[in-house]
């Protein structure tokens, strides 16, 4: 059961309703205190003050980046190249993973293999990538979802071997057949595990789209914070990053919602 | 009648000749080398001579080589000469269909205001940036140790911002940079330049960045990269003719039109920028041999296919 | 069986290496883009003899443990905290979260500011993007323990620390061990990727060595080595893990 938990956030004892007035407190100790040390760090001159620019720079080039109407149109291409990654890798990377979590002898044969070169920097691949898909957006959803097909891979595979054996051996003696048990038992049984593989593989994706973008391209956020960075307008790369990042956390509070309900439909917390 | 009227008027927008397009890879937006492309698409060059461009930046040359090797671009704009010579030396179907940079003028080594240093021969011991191996600041900073008898300590520091970052924050001691990067902290009195790739004559006549065509690109569209280099030649002219070309230039590299003219007079000759005088490839290939990009010198013969250009003086 | 599936894999994966062979003879994969496998092979030796690719290994070898340990050491001990004191947890996981996803490597030139340009850089921005997944996880173990085993602790008078150590840990560690798991693949890619970016050390400086000089052989021959990085810590990890489990 501990195995099951793989990469889930969502299983195991919920420490009560999350009241609201209760967070703010601590989450506000943290930020003071970062931002605090951040300050201070940029306003003691020990540090090259380019790189580490005081919090009124950061504001001002967040805010200069987001009145861009410019940069909206490279996070719209970013966008869609995103979905697009985490759609083909998320998919692919969720089937092999049903593949190998269900099945004891492909997981021996194979899943040694993903864990091995799923560390290597895939941005190693883009050449090859660009061959196949072209120099536009398709290499960069290419990048992104090759990036994101191995921890989807891994934690499907884990959060399938940690379907309760009961529910198989029930499947089992209705004589279900293969699709039947992948698609009425692991599946609803995995969708909350699954959904946090999803969160972990997007992050990777989003990494492999920006570098892509850095590579070859004329559009899209990786390539603006390139060009911002090549003429070392650093508030306007720290603009575009804190941006990114915005919208990772966005993205992330809504997986997360999702993995939350689908852990509480199919009654897996406990 | 009538239906052969009809089908006339139907017909007749496609009469028109589509533009051919070309895709390119560039490296380093905002250089003034790297400029000619998007500048005279912007001012209608190309269309004129029925081409639209595509135009895609990469961090640097070995990404622009890559791309034009594989086919996915047809051109390749700033490519370094070594690499270039190695991989046709492996067989790779690239050849080089214009000059880009002649010479190392375009480059220039700088210190923090801080820094004691006045000149790159007072920098015995120090560390000294370049970008990558083989690169053309690889090779000015092994001249430097060369020419004034120095004993240098080079470091591989990569593109301009991040060698920026590191010397002035005490990591390394010289930086280099190409204009127009750089030039307003110099103004401002912030950085201090100490030494400069005309410093060393060794560069002065050779290519060492070159236009590079995929070979199966050049062969089916012959006419299309030949009508590109003509207009290539038109916008170089009218990059130091008209001033004009120094407001659109400013504005596309972000910088003011003054600190554009002083880039362009004080670092890019016209001479060094022109397409058709491609220089020094058998000397270069030589030394391609020290640096590991080749096994063996390119023969005559290798360099006579590897160079399509009708008007290059070798 | 299990042996005779892993030797089956082996077998799967030498043969796509041969079709991959074949498919460059023929024509049909670009041979300037991907180079034959068995050019590859031969770079190796060359790699060996000319770019000190054992003292490359060593360091980035070095590098990633010195990240992947410590992010699962800081991370367990957080993931811990954070289970302990559910108003921590229900205040940090989600940012712990975000943080998995951020695209930290982006940010090095302020780590290189920081830290400067040293192995320091890649292990403080390695350890940085390992320990959000290691500190999820670790939560996510801690809160899975079957409470039967916690009340069976309690019953039998065991105070916080001892049901740390008795109870809590040796349950949660498979989760603490795909934790490490995690934190060898995140803090692996990215001390090979920031090494490659700044052209700093390792395997990783290497590769874009490598692929600048237009020698593919030679940067897919590297990139062979850090797979091996790869398959020398997960054997480790995996046999420790058994080791551990029979003592158990």
């Amino acid at each position: 059961m501990a195995a099951a938990a793989g990469l889930s956030v969502a299983h195991g004892r919920r420490p009560g309703p999350a009241g609201p007035v209760g967070t703010a407190g601590p989450r506000l100790l943290a930020a003071v205190v970062l931002l605090g040390g951040w300050q201070a760090l940029a306003s003691s001159g020990l540090l090259f003050r380019d790189v580490v620019p005081p919090l009124q720079a950061l504001a001002a080039g967040l805010w200069a980046v987001a009145r861009d109407g410019g940069f909206w149109a490279d996070a719209r291409v970013t966008g869609g190249e995103l979905l697009g990654a985490v759609l083909v890798g998320g998919v692919a990377g969720g089937a092999t993973g049903l593949l190998l979590g269900s099945s004891p002898l492909l997981s021996a044969a194979f899943e040694r293999w993903i864990t091995w070169f799923g560390p290597t920097p895939k941005i190693i691949l883009f050449p090859v990538l660009i061959l196949l898909c072209g120099v536009g957006p398709g290499s960069k959803v290419a990048m992104g979802a090759v990036s994101c097909f191995f921890p989807m891979v891994l934690s499907t595979a884990a959060a399938v071997r940690g379907v309760d054996p009961v529910l198989l051996r029930v499947a089992r003696s209705f004589r279900a057949r293969r699709h039947q048990t992948l698609m009425k038992v692991y599946l609803p049984a995995t969708v909350a595990p699954l959904l946090n593989g999803v969160r972990l593989g997007f992050g990777l994706a989003l990494i492999g789209v920006l570098l892509a973008e850095t590579k070859l391209s004329n559009q899209g956020v990786g390539f603006a914070v390139m060009q911002a960075y090549a003429r070392f307008d650093m508030p306007r790369m720290y603009g575009l990053l804190i941006l990114v990042v915005g919208f990772a956390a966005a993205v992330n509070i809504v997986l997360g919602h999702g993995a939350r309900r689908a852990a509480g439909a199919t009654g897996q917390e406990h | 009648m009538h239906r052969l009227l009809l089908a006339v008027l139907l017909l007749a927008p496609f009469a028109a000749r589509a533009d051919d397009v070309l895709k390119l890879a560039i490296g380093q937006r905002g250089n003034w080398e790297n400029s000619v492309s998007e500048l005279g698409q912007e001012a209608g060059f190309f269309r004129r001579h029925g081409l639209t461009l595509e135009l895609l930046y990469t961090e640097g040359s070995g990404q622009t080589q890559q791309a034009v090797i594989s086919g996915s671009v047809d051109l390749g704009i700033g490519a370094g000469t070594y690499g270039v010579l190695g991989a046709f030396g492996k067989g790779a179907p690239v050849r080089v269909i214009g000059n880009s940079m002649v010479g190392a003028r375009d480059l220039y080594w700088y210190v923090p205001a801080a820094s004691p240093l006045r000149s790159i021969k007072e920098a015995g011991g120090r560390s000294v940036a370049y970008s990558t191996t083989g690169s053309s600041t690889d090779l000015v900073v092994r001249a430097f140790q060369r020419s004034f008898g120095l004993q240098l300590k080079p470091v591989a520091a990569g593109s301009p911002a991040s060698t920026f970052t590191q010397t002035m924050s005490g990591q390394i001691d010289v930086g280099w940079a190409s204009p127009p990067f750089g030039m307003e902290a110099v103004q401002a009195g912030r950085t201090r330049i100490v030494g400069r790739g005309s410093d060393v004559p060794e560069f002065a006549d050779q290519s060492v960045r070159v236009m590079i065509a995929n070979a199966g690109a050049l062969a089916r569209k012959a006419d299309a990269i030949g009508r590109y280099m003509e207009a290539y030649r038109e916008t170089v002219a009218w990059l130091y003719a008209d001033p004009a070309a120094l407001d659109a230039y400013a504005r596309w590299a972000g910088v003011s039109t003054a600190l554009a003219r002083q880039v362009r007079d004080e670092f890019y000759p016209r001479a060094n920028m022109d397409p058709d005088r491609i220089r020094g490839l058998e000397a270069l290939s030589q030394d391609a041999v020290g640096l590991k990009f080749l096994a063996a010198p390119l023969r005559p013969e290798q360099l006579a296919a590897l160079v399509r250009n009708a008007r290059a003086e070798r | 069986m299990k042996v005779g599936a892993g030797l089956a894999g082996l077998l799967v994966m030498a043969g796509l290496v041969a079709l991959l062979q074949w498919a460059i003879g023929a024509g049909i994969v670009d041979e300037y883009t991907v180079p034959r496998p068995t050019e590859i092979a031969a770079a190796l030796p060359r790699l060996v003899a000319e770019e000190q690719v054992v003292s490359r290994f060593l360091v980035t070898a070095g590098e990633t443990f010195a990240a992947a340990g410590l992010s699962t050491l800081v991370g367990t001990a957080l993931g811990a905290a954070l289970y302990r004191w559910p108003l921590l947890r229900r205040s940090f996981e989600p940012g712990f979260a975000v943080l998995a996803a951020a695209p930290l490597i982006l940010a090095y030139p302020l780590f290189l500011v920081l830290f400067g340009r040293s192995s320091a850089t890649v292990v403080v921005i390695a350890f940085a993007s390992a320990l959000p997944p290691v500190v999820l996880q670790a939560v996510a173990g801690f809160a899975a323990v079957r409470p039967v085993l916690l009340a069976a602790g309690r019953s039998l008078g065991l105070g916080r620390a001892a049901e740390f150590r008795h109870v809590l840990l040796p349950a949660a560690l498979p989760s603490v061990f795909t934790g490490l798991r995690l934190a060898l693949m995140f803090g692996l890619i990215n001390v090979v990727g920031v090494e490659f970016l700044i052209n700093l050390g390792g395997l990783g400086a290497l590769i874009n060595e490598l692929s600048e000089r237009y020698d593919l052989p030679g940067t897919w021959a590297a990139i062979g080595l850090v797979v091996l990085v790869s398959a020398c810590f997960f054997v480790v990890l995996d046999g420790g893990e058994r080791w551990l489990r029979r003592r158990g």
